[in-house]
């Protein structure tokens, strides 16, 4: 999957607006949405808030996870574990991005949730690739790692079953000269 | 006609419309398209987008474009003529302008229906009234059935010298009717200005639908600095109207006062400064800002040996040391930076510069992008008038008006580039003309004309680049002659513009006094010469005061001005 794909994925996630025009339920293939009345809050898919923010029709609220404090303590929890803890939602890095691209004058003290969700996509994929590792070391056959997200999934996934399939060839290419030897015996 | 709510009367209008932009070619144009373009996208109008240079190609633009489209917004372009008689338009078609042009054209006043005009009410307009230029034409018609009715001879004699007196009376009362509204509409047309920025109009609509962002703000505010830069309007109206920017800009930007709620790093922010009026000074070395600043090179005269001798002694007064000047400014100390602008200001007072400082506003996102107003104005000009031809006519244009997207950092950049290499030309070119003393008095004005050889006269075959280097020429001029009535005489320029077909452009500017009022009459009097002598003029461009002739005509046309002007 390409990166994109699942940022798209991603904005059917709802978050929190509140607009500054009305307008009557609209009914979309994927459900209906509103209605929208000035100043009242509505949940809506992310790629509608997006848009409707850069038409000025509305203003984010970012995400109650969203907040200096909890990102703060989930980075320190995810730096002491050794597993993969918890995620406030599958999609926190695009929705991150997304969020502080087009709505940065909504979120207070961007920058600085930026960092912190920068730190825990970094300790998070170091784990990641630690685990790949002792995978591969270990030989072993199969692995489970709970609380990934999909985009974590997918800067790995491609590239590490590629690398598994090469080195399962080139193990079965060794066996056949030893199973032909034990057969000549 | 004037209209009085923009928003209903204009953009509720447009809003379910498809509608055409023809926008004029100067930087103020530009901004005040940005900010409409902005205003489009948020409410999906469908929009095309016509750049005009000059009378000819709004003419083509709209016989093009007639049959599409049935509203046409036009900025600062169209509001010095009568629109009606040069378009021809349909019943059914409306005009928009949003100009800066004045004298605005009586007719476009007085249309009730195809033309609306988006203009402050409060810029000193003087309109002449309705009575005194229009007349009904039903009482002539009044007259002539009175004399065709027939009745008894007796009565029919006294009738009829009762008739011829009545007529000849009212044959007089128009005859003066008419001769005062000629001398009204002369009074009124003969001087061109301009009123209040078109940037800063597109910006009050969009304030007025509270759909207005900092981006837009800034863009208002270059529209003004762009206007200041080419000396197109009055220092009082520049102050007053940088008062009313200022309060805007307080209103979006006082969030980043505060440290608990200051916005990330990356938003917009603008900052009113009272800044060195140095050209890009942040973005040059501080030596070559002042060798190429208009009002420094003026009053330092550094064309001469005496000047580059006062310009040392200036530094060593500020204690700035020669090394550290001619470096990049970013690069220079910081103790020497921080009390730069009140050190040079002290200095400044002492060898004659007491306007050294401007107020004007900075624009600062990210970590290391900040630029002052000036900057994106000269930036923006020297994209537009880019000789390199990169494609078809509109790129230049098109460039330009990306420049002042915060995306495009690049091309800004590449318009400082070009931005320093014109003003480098205009102070080398002023420097020779002012040696060889190419600037001579005629009479009634000052007169300049540029050879073909001269180094860089391709860059001033454009007409805000001419017009720049005549204005710094004029100020130069006037601080280097001893002549006192030279001084106040105005100055016309000309440079050739094209050699194969043997044109020269030529403009006029008015004399540079301290309180000018920047009212132009070159305009009638080039139209008027150019009548009287049959030359072959184009007056093409959207400033009456600047046309294109061909050069043999050249010194018929100089002759019938000076005895037009004397």
């Amino acid at each position: 999957m390409e990166p994109a794909e699942v940022e798209f994925l991603a904005e059917k996630e709802l978050v929190t607006i509140v607009p500054n025009f009305s307008l009557d339920r609209i009914h979309l293939i994927g459900g209906d949405l509103g209605p929208f009345n000035p100043g009242l809050p509505v949940e809506v898919p992310v790629w509608l808030a997006i848009n409707l923010k850069q038409r000025q029709k509305c203003r984010l609220i970012p995400p109650e996870w969203m907040d200096v404090g909890k990102l703060e303590e989930i980075r320190d929890q995810e730096r002491k574990e050794d597993t993969f803890t918890p995620m406030p939602s599958p999609y926190y890095m695009e929705l991150t991005k997304l969020l502080l691209n087009y709505a940065s004058d909504n979120i207070p003290k961007a920058d600085e949730i930026r960092t912190l969700v920068k730190d825990t996509w970094d300790t998070r994929m170091a784990k990641l690739r630690l685990s790949a590792d002792s995978f591969v070391r270990q030989q072993e056959a199969h692995a489970k790692l709970d609380n990934l997200t999909l985009m974590e999934i997918n800067t790995t996934g491609t590239f590490l079953t590629q690398a598994l399939d090469h080195m399962y060839k080139l193990r079965t290419n060794l066996q056949p000269g030893e199973s032909a030897h034990s057969q000549d015996f | 006609m004037f209209v009085s709510d923009c928003r209903r009367e204009f953009y509720d209008v447009i809003v379910t419309q498809r509608v055409l932009l023809l926008v004029a070619s100067d930087v103020d144009a530009l901004c005040a398209c940005k900010i409409l373009q902005a205003l489009f996208q948020c409410d999906h109008v469908q929009y095309t987008l016509v750049p005009v240079s000059g009378w000819q190609e709004l003419e083509t633009a709209f016989l093009e474009h007639k049959d599409q489209f049935k509203y046409f917004v036009l900025i600062n372009c169209g509001a010095n003529v009568d629109l009606l008689e040069i378009l021809q338009p349909e019943e059914d078609t409306f005009f928009f302008v949003c100009d800066s042009h004045r004298p605005i054209n009586v007719v476009n006043v007085y249309n009730d229906t195809q033309i609306k005009l988006l203009v402050k009410q409060d810029d000193d307009l003087d309109v002449p009234a309705y009575d005194d230029i229009f007349r009904d034409e039903e009482e002539e018609e009044e007259d002539s059935e009175n004399e065709s009715e027939g009745s008894e001879p007796s009565d029919k004699r006294r009738r009829f010298e009762e008739d011829v007196i009545e007529r000849t009376m009212k044959r007089r009362q128009r005859r003066e009717w008419e001769a005062r509204r000629r001398e009204i509409l002369f009074d009124y047309e003969q001087y061109e200005y301009h009123g209040t920025s078109s940037a800063m109009v597109m910006f009050d609509l969009a304030w007025v639908m509270s759909k207005d962002l900092n981006d837009m703000l800034w863009w208002a505010i270059v529209g003004l600095t762009d206007q200041w830069v080419q000396d197109k309007i009055t220092q009082m109206k520049y102050v007053t109207d940088v008062g009313a920017l200022q309060r805007h800009v307080s209103r979006h930007n006082h969030r980043n006062e505060d440290e608990e709620h200051a916005l990330s790093i990356d938003c917009t922010r603008i900052a009113f400064d009272y800044d060195l009026r140095l050209a890009l000074y942040q973005h040059w070395s501080l030596y070559e800002s002042l060798c190429n600043t208009s009002y420094t090179s003026a009053r330092l005269k550094l064309w001469s040996v005496q000047g580059q001798k006062r310009l040392q002694e200036f530094l060593a007064d500020m204690g700035l040391p020669l090394k550290q000047v001619k470096q990049k400014f970013n690069s220079m100390d910081m103790s020497l930076k921080e009390n730069l602008r009140e050190m040079i200001e002290e200095s400044a007072n002492k060898f004659g510069m007491k306007d050294l400082r401007v107020q004007t506003f900075s624009i600062h996102f990210g970590f290391k992008n900040k630029f002052s107003a000036s900057d994106i104005v000269y930036a923006t000009t020297s994209l537009m008038e880019n000789i390199e031809k990169e494609g078809p006519e509109t790129t230049n244009f098109i460039k330009a008006l990306d420049s002042l997207s915060r995306g495009n950092l690049d091309k800004l950049h590449q318009g400082l580039d070009l931005a320093k290499k014109q003003l480098r030309a205009i102070q080398q070119t002023v420097a020779s003309c002012i040696c060889t003393n190419l600037v001579i008095s005629q009479g009634p004005f000052l007169y300049c004309s540029l050879m073909e050889g001269t180094p860089d006269v391709k860059l001033f075959s454009k007409p805000v680049s001419l017009c720049l280097l005549s204005k710094n020429l004029l100020k130069s001029f006037v601080c280097s002659t001893k002549n006192k009535r030279c001084k106040l005489l105005p100055l016309i320029m000309a440079a050739p513009m094209d050699v194969e077909q043997g044109t020269v452009i030529m403009v006029g500017i008015p004399p540079e006094t301290e309180s000018s009022d920047k009212k132009n009459f070159f305009g009638r009097a080039f139209e008027k010469a150019a009548d009287s002598t049959g030359s072959r003029t184009l007056h093409n461009h959207f400033d009456m005061s600047i046309i294109e002739l061909k050069t043999e005509d050249r010194s018929k046309f100089l002759d019938a001005l000076i005895s037009l002007l004397s």
